[in-house]
């Protein structure tokens, strides 16, 4: 079993033109184990994504206190790509679009950037591997030879970020609004893949507005996070009942000082 | 270069008379000549012109539709064509001290014919190599007659790592209606200087798309010259173009629209490294006439060193009122978002800028016609950026 802890986590972001600072997170704290899905629900501009970016290592976000363990080691200190081959993914909002570089020969690289030298995939394997997810994601072949993410309809952009997921198999998976601007069938589709992951080697930590997405994606735990803190933790009846009252009700009912505001 | 030594070379290659005086007439010219101009890149103390002392022949066969030959065949075999076109209708001898010496001291080459309706299927692939002891002074002249199709593919690269020239003409008649794919992946040695020139005439409703890896090692000097003569002559040139170290590299591309509704479209990315610089001049010329021309021009420079030096300078000269023309350039750094998202999937900093980079160059490799080429094309790119990281 491997565990993701968050300790007392604050981060605060830089305004490269005002000059000036801004605390985000506030004091996060959150522990998970592989073999749970975990659930962040919360109003936006909250810091939901501060907190799945920090996590992964994105560098214009500044750990000013706190922690961030991965199986009891301080990860603060790892770049990017090193915290990514020790497990963790990230499934981005808006991933970005790399014309001339194919989804095939991207997804070979991350998977190779897992195993030594001398020991990198083949190609039998990994088509293998491949053809199995593309048909449980409901998507063409035709996808893997275009060029990455380029001219990809939103579904689509989202579509490929589970395929990474299924192939990369991480130990933790950060799902950053996989739900958003996708229909009805392809939240179905999404979802499918996300739940073909569960097992006891697998933990994840969705991100999401809307309740819709855990009807497909069932958590065991929902956390509700307001003003750059996780204000409450529950079981997937948290969210359930939120859906029906609202962030608002919840901050009253809390007797929370945090203002509720649209945009990021 | 002497004017007796010229003339034993030609008369134990036997050469015809005319050639010969061809060459004599050009290496008199050589000292009254101006440099090429290549604006913001100066390269006047480049050692261009050295001796030559040997012919370098080129084995070359093709298909009964078409003539394929070394230069110096074609010189004895089809001497109209030669006497027509070579170093006088496309690129002219005159021009500046380098094609005049090239006229002078030309010892290796290809010819090729393409007759009249004449459609090709393969393409046709021609493979040079320099030998860095001798100077390689190259001329392929290609002649498409009328309604012609065919792609023509040449690698050019280096044997040997002495200090030597190279200085390759490529020119191409494109006659009314042809369509003529060039691809070429240059791939000269580090202790190679080269002068580069590549120019097409193109006649009416003709095509020619040139797609060009300047993937050097040593100082360079390109010229890319498309002369849009005919009424909707056509032409799109691609140039993808890698620095490293302390290399040099001065890039005229130029495309002139003198026909009515012709169309030229420069596209070039280069990307330096180490200590290199590039300089990108993308030129578009409309002459006076050419009503309903349309020119337009991208030039992008990737700099991936704060030692590395890049200029991308659009120059629109425009003689005539009724046309379109635009143009975009810019001088930049990695894109930090593709290069965090490359790395949030585990690839390690080196392997994801080298992908970031083939973003970068991808808006022109896409464009590249032959999968082949493109293939090729990006094995070269990622030998020389893993040899410059």
């Amino acid at each position: 079993m491997s565990t993701l802890e968050v300790k007392d986590l604050h981060v605060e972001i830089e305004d490269e033109e005002r000059k000036t600072k801004k605390e985000i997170l506030k004091g996060v704290n959150l522990k998970m184990n592989t073999g749970e899905i975990h659930a962040i629900m919360g109003p936006n501009g909250t810091g939901k994504s501060t907190l799945s970016q920090t996590i992964m290592g994105q560098t214009n976000y500044h750990v000013t206190q706190g922690d961030i363990l991965l199986n009891g080691e301080s990860i603060l200190g790892m770049p990017v790509d090193e915290r990514a081959r020790k497990g963790l993914f990230l499934a981005m909002q808006y991933p970005a679009e790399i014309k001339g570089v194919t989804n095939a020969e991207f997804l070979r690289a991350a998977i190779n950037a897992r195993r030594p030298e001398g020991d990198k995939i083949s190609v039998m394997d990994f088509l293998k591997e491949l053809d199995k997810n593309l048909e449980l994601l409901d998507m063409s072949q035709s996808m893997t030879e275009r060029y990455l993410n380029e001219g990809f309809s939103g579904g689509e952009k989202k579509r490929n970020e589970i395929l990474q997921l299924l192939m990369i198999k991480p130990q933790f998976a950060l799902l950053d609004e996989i739900d958003s601007g996708l229909d009805i069938d392809a939240l179905k589709v999404v979802s499918k893949g996300v739940n073909s992951m569960r097992g006891d080697n697998f933990g994840s930590l969705i991100i999401t507005h809307y309740q819709r997405l855990l009807n497909y994606i069932k958590p065991d735990v929902v956390h509700v996070m307001m003003g750059g803190r996780i204000v409450k933790t529950g079981s997937a009846d948290l969210a359930v009942k939120l859906e029906k009252e609202g962030y608002a009700g919840l901050r009253d009912e809390l007797g929370l000082d945090v203002k509720l505001v649209d945009g990021d | 270069m002497t004017p007796d030594n010229l003339l034993k070379l030609a008369t134990e290659n036997h050469e015809p008379d005319w050639f010969v005086q061809k060459r004599l007439d050009a290496l008199k010219m050589i000292d009254n000549l101006p440099l090429p101009e290549v604006q913001r890149f100066d390269f006047h103390n480049w050692k261009m012109m050295p001796d030559v002392e040997t012919i370098i022949p080129t084995k070359v066969s093709a298909n009964k539709n078409i003539v394929l030959t070394d230069i110096f065949e074609a010189i004895n075999k089809y001497p109209d064509l030669i006497k027509d076109y070579y170093m006088k209708k496309v690129v002219k001898t005159d021009e500046n001290k380098f094609t005049a010496y090239h006229t002078a001291a030309m010892n290796n080459g290809i010819f090729l014919y393409v007759p009249k309706n004449t459609v090709v299927e393969e393409p046709i692939e021609i493979n040079l190599v320099q030998d860095s002891k001798t100077p390689f002074v190259s001329h392929i002249l290609i002649v498409a007659e009328e309604n012609t199709q065919f792609s023509f593919i040449q690698k050019t690269t280096t044997e040997g790592n002495d200090e030597s020239l190279a200085n390759c003409i490529v020119e191409i008649v494109a006659k009314d209606n042809s369509v003529i794919k060039y691809a070429a992946v240059d791939e000269l040695g580090e202790n190679v200087t080269s002068y580069l020139s590549r120019r097409a005439s193109v006649g009416h409703n003709a095509y020619v798309d040139w797609s060009i890896g300047l993937m050097n090692s040593g100082n360079t000097i390109a010229d890319f010259d498309t002369d849009l003569y005919g009424e909707g002559a056509h032409a799109e040139i691609k140039v993808v173009d890698i620095t490293s170290n302390k290399q040099q590299e001065g890039v005229n591309t130029r495309v002139t629209n003198y026909g009515k509704h012709s169309i030229g479209n420069i596209n070039q990315r280069g990307v330096i490294m180490d200590r290199s610089r590039l300089v990108f001049n993308g030129i578009g010329h409309i002459i006076h006439g050419a009503s309903g021309a349309n020119a337009e021009q991208e030039n992008r420079v990737l700099m991936m060193s704060s030692k590395a030096h890049g200029d991308a300078n659009p120059i629109l000269l425009i003689d005539e009122n009724d046309v379109l023309a635009g143009h975009a350039a810019s001088v930049g750094q990695v894109d930090q978002k593709q290069l965090y998202y490359l790395m949030s999937r585990g690839i390690d900093k080196k392997t994801a800028e080298r992908l970031v980079i083939r973003g970068f160059l991808g808006d022109v490799l896409v464009s590249i016609p032959s999968k082949k080429i493109r293939e090729e094309l990006i094995q070269t790119i990622e030998r020389k950026l893993a040899d410059g990281q």
